[in-house]
């Protein structure tokens, strides 16, 4: 894996947290449907990069998952953050908001002429 | 922190259960696609174009599984249980390869464990006194006579005046105690030792109170300190025992106190270092023990250094003691003392024998190693071909090695573990040869260290044997071994050439071990042919102690052996029957001066008393003059032996009608000179004198039957002697003098029993070896003696060919293995009786019988060879 995925990956991984946190149990189409809808469909992610997050949550006890009925009636795996997923998520959104606002700033620059 | 642990420990069980975690995925993932495709179907698409758009969307289902499955478990732990899984199949695949090389382990792991576990037990291990280091027994030299004798304790009590470096000394003696309370009579070994015996080595008793000063005392001296096991066996462990009365030598003594059972002062008297003193009584020095300035060296002395001194500085002191009690007597001798440290007293007889077991039992397991080596290189060398595919499948050779390696180690441990459990078996079977006389014995078990160490062993073997063959498996060319195709010529001939080396190896390490067995073995029966002195047939022997108020008495123990005497020859089968006070080969005794009146030469001598029938009933030879009887009473008479009678007068043909001053300071006539008789069946025999047993009747000693057939029928009879003669009397094993011969010959025994079951299963592997390697080799020149064949060559010379090929690296280990043992042999001297290390029979018969075995092993193949079918070795190809 290469880093520039891993940087994605780390991303993602917030993304899928804020997505549970905010809708609660989600199977993993859920997820990724809802990744695409807040971004306005402008973040076009393959869904199957999602999974190996998922699993890398699940094993650092973020989220849990059990096997359940989706809207349509088929069997489904569904995703809930856990109080230590709550935790880790608030501590990383300030972080973030704060990277982004200083990259955002730093690229709102005006270029001196000389 | 927290998350990281956690998440490891997910992926350990992720490796653990990963097939259903996999199953589940597949299904979450299709799942997925499912509900993307009818999206996309509700959105308008076709179904057919609806799935590929999933599938788009989803990117590769493939590479997800992969990237889930490398994160879920931990890939090392993965390969490992892979290349486990692989090794396991390999080896049901070949069932006969896994148990030869799974028992040969076991066997080769087992006797390192066991014979280990005696070292351990015997060696190894500290004693369990304080400062263990400190304790010495003492025996004291007469450097003119060459010999170490016991301790008189007049000696003693002077060096524990007189040696500033000595902190404590403990004279004592051994005896037979005969113990009536609670249950049968039974005579069982005790010692009379003085109270500071326990402060001397530091050990406290378990109930009760140690010994008094006071009790050293003729009067106050009926107490008694039992052995904590003595006390458990026969007492039950009872806590009152301790102030209660128990009957020992038909007196009543007062039990003052228990004491450890492991406890066991180092008495460094008896040839037989494994009797176990189970009753303590004090040691009551008479006046007239006092006053014997020489002689009398029939006690053991123990001491303690004063912390910081040293044994140099301590003997040094003593024999500044020891040159004043020649003198003193006005003896030309000079008298020294000697130290032995009480872990080499218990260990030291024991230890060559063990390193020399420890040493054998690796070499065998040496040679199971290079042999599984062997037949692993020989399956790898099939297996060529597969590895190569798989590194050209990108295996990595670090993958590769490991592999081999997980495979050799799976052996081991399979191996390691069997080989436990049949040490365990051996260990019982060993503590329970009770003839065996190797000290500490009952101390021996399987306990933690000793499986530490087989655990060590089996990763070491595993590693050994499988080193060579996994390094030579990652290091092939796989271009060139999927070119070579069927016929691996050149590849095979540079296998072959280091199993040969290790067929060498092989070969060397056997040799070497049967020119040590052959050489204990004919050590062991020129023992048994060795002239003892007398004859060992037909021959019943009892102990005897007589002990008590009643045979406090010289009369009553004179008319007890008179009776008993005549009792016994009137037994119907029995030719001769006599008394001694010390049979044959059971050890010296009773080591006192002779001497001429009016000489100040002291003679030692081995003397012994005996009855008149003694020497008809063990046809020991008379050589001149004759054996005493009835009509000697009232006279003093003695019969020496040929080497007594030389050193008393060294000139003289026939010095019978001589008279000497025997070892009771009484004037004898010499009436016989007699053969010489072994004290000790692997040293010359000492200078001896018998005399009659009226003359000083001893309390204790051996009968001797010599009957027309079978000794042992006349047991029944002996027994019941015995019984009428006095009911209370313990009545001790009855044994053929055979038996006693033998049993000074256990220890030996077991040595070379073992030593040569070693170097058999060495051969057997050797020749395992030798037969694998020359299949192998000819499996490798089909091609060549098809052609030789096709060309005309005879069957005759095509067997020669294989055969030379085959017993070359067995002539060039056979070479290396006999110089190893001329070089090494040196070091066991000390086991060997009659016997030189480089004994050129020995080396001769070793080498003839690898020969011959060798060469048959090559012969098998060979013959295979040479009825070779030409055009199909030819068409093989």
């Amino acid at each position: 894996m290469n880093a520039k995925a891993d940087v994605w990956q780390g991303t993602l991984a917030l993304m899928v947290l804020k997505t549970l946190y905010a809708m609660g149990p989600q199977h993993g189409y859920g997820i990724a449907r809802r990744i695409e809808q807040a971004s306005d469909n402008l973040l076009s992610i393959n869904h199957g990069t999602l999974y190996p997050v998922l699993l890398k949550l699940e094993q650092e006890g973020a989220i849990k998952s059990e096997w359940g009925v989706s809207e349509n009636n088929r069997r489904a795996k569904f995703y809930r953050i856990t109080k230590s997923g709550q935790k880790q998520l608030a501590l990383e959104v300030n972080p973030w908001g704060q990277a982004t606002e200083i990259v955002g700033r730093f690229l709102a620059l005006k270029g001196v002429k000389t | 922190m927290i998350r990281t642990l956690r998440r490891a420990s997910n992926r350990l069980l992720g490796s653990l259960w990963g097939h259903r975690r996999a199953d589940d995925l597949t299904e979450e993932l299709e799942a997925h696609i499912r509900l993307l495709t009818e999206e996309h179907i509700r959105r308008g698409l076709p179904p057919e174009e609806a799935r590929r758009q999933a599938r788009v969307q989803f990117g590769s289902v493939e590479s997800t599984k992969e990237s889930c499955r490398d994160q879920r478990g931990l890939p090392a732990l993965d390969a490992i249980v892979q290349d486990l899984r692989y090794g396991f199949r390999g080896l049901r695949k070949n069932p006969g390869f896994a148990a030869v090389a799974i028992l040969s382990l076991a066997v080769g792991i087992g006797g390192n464990t066991a014979i280990f576990s005696l070292v351990n037990g015997v060696l190894l291990q500290p004693l369990a006194y304080k400062d263990p280091h400190r304790v010495f027994a003492v025996r004291e030299v007469y450097p003119r006579l060459g010999g170490q004798v016991p301790v008189n304790p007049v000696h003693a009590l002077a060096w524990a005046k007189e040696c500033p470096s000595v902190e404590q000394v403990a004279v004592m003696r051994g005896n037979r105690a005969d113990l009536t309370s609670g249950g049968e009579p039974v005579s069982i070994p005790g010692v009379d030792v003085p109270h500071n015996l326990f402060a001397l080595f530091g050990v406290e008793p378990i109930l009760g109170r140690a010994f008094l000063a006071d009790e050293e005392r003729e009067g106050t001296d009926r107490v008694v300190i039992l052995s904590e096991s003595l006390w458990r066996s026969r007492f039950n462990a009872d806590p009152s025992m301790v102030g209660k009365s128990i009957v020992i030598d038909r007196q009543n003594h007062q039990v003052i106190g228990i004491i450890p059972g492991w406890f066991q002062p180092s008495y460094g008297i008896s040839s037989a270092t494994n009797v176990r003193f189970e009753i303590f009584r004090p040691l009551v020095l008479g006046q007239q023990e006092r006053l014997r300035l020489t002689g009398n060296h029939n006690y053991a002395a123990d001491i303690r250094l004063r912390s910081g001194a040293t044994a140099a500085q301590a003997l040094a002191e003593i024999n500044v003691v020891q040159a004043r009690f020649p003198r003193l007597a006005g003896i030309d001798s000079e008298l020294k003392a000697s130290l032995i440290s009480a872990h080499e007293l218990v260990a030291g007889r024991a230890r060559l024998g063990l390193w020399m077991l420890a040493a054998a039992v690796g070499a065998v397991l040496l040679i199971v190693c290079i042999n599984l080596a062997n037949l692993l290189l020989s399956r790898i060398a099939s297996r060529s071909r597969e590895a190569a595919i798989r590194t050209a499948l990108g295996a990595s050779r670090g993958r590769q090695f490991r592999m081999v390696l997980t495979e050799s180690l799976l052996l081991a441990v399979t191996g390691g573990a069997l080989g436990i459990l049949f040490a365990a078996w051996l260990v019982q079977l060993l503590v329970a040869a009770t003839t065996l006389n190797i000290p500490r014995l009952d101390e021996i078990r399987l306990d933690s260290g000793v499986l530490g160490f087989s655990c060590f062993l089996t990763v070491l073997t595993g590693l050994v044997f499988g080193l060579l063959p996994a390094w030579r498996l990652s290091r092939g060319d796989p271009q060139e071994a999927l070119r070579a195709g069927s016929h691996t010529v050149t590849g095979g001939r540079r296998g072959l050439r280091l199993r040969e080396g290790l067929i060498s190896l092989e070969v060397g390490l056997s040799a070497a071990l049967l020119i040590f067995a052959g050489l204990l073995i004919s050590s062991l029966t020129r023992l048994l042919q060795v002239e003892k002195g007398f004859d060992a047939g037909n021959i019943l022997t009892v102990d005897l102690s007589l002990s008590g108020d009643l045979y406090a008495d010289e009369t009553n123990r004179e008319g007890f052996f008179e009776r008993l005497l005549a009792r016994v020859s009137a037994i119907p089968g029995v030719l001769a029957s006599g008394f001694v006070t010390q049979l044959p080969v059971r050890g010296q005794t009773w080591n006192d001066p002779i001497y001429l009146e009016g000489t100040d030469r002291r003679h030692t001598v081995d003397n012994r008393y005996a009855s008149p029938g003694y020497f008809r009933a063990m046809n020991i030879a008379m050589r001149q003059g004759r054996a005493f009887d009835e009509s000697d009473r009232g006279r003093g008479v003695a019969v020496l032996s040929e080497k007594a009678a030389k050193l008393l007068w060294p000139g003289e043909a026939n010095p019978v009608g001589r008279r000497f001053v025997g070892e009771d300071d009484k004037p004898k006539t010499l009436i016989g000179v007699i053969a010489e008789v072994r004290a000790v069946l692997h040293h010359d025999p000492p200078p001896m004198a018998y005399y009659p047993y009226w003359q000083r009747v001893p309390g204790g000693g051996a009968l001797v039957i010599r009957t027309a057939g079978n000794a042992y029928a006349a047991a029944g009879a002996l027994r019941a002697a015995l019984r009428s003669e006095d009911p209370q009397l313990p009545i001790r094993d009855v044994h053929t003098m055979e038996e006693v011969v033998d049993r000074s010959l256990a220890e030996r025994k077991f040595q070379s029993t073992l030593v040569m079951t070693f170097a058999a299963s060495a051969l057997l592997v050797a020749c395992l070896g030798i037969y694998g390697v020359v299949s192998y080799s000819v499996a490798c020149r089909r091609n060549e003696i098809g052609i030789r064949m096709a060309l005309g060559a005879q069957r005759a010379h095509l067997l020669g060919l294989v055969v030379r090929h085959g017993m070359a690296p067995v002539v060039l280990g056979l070479a290396a293995g006999v110089g190893v043992a001329l070089f090494l042999s040196r070091a066991i001297r000390g086991l060997l009786f009659g016997v030189q290390p480089t004994d050129p029979i020995t080396i001769a018969g070793v080498t003839v019988v690898l020969l011959v075995i060798g060469g048959l092993a090559c012969l098998i193949p060979a013959r295979r060879a040479a009825g070779t079918d030409a055009i199909a070795a030819l068409r093989f190809e």
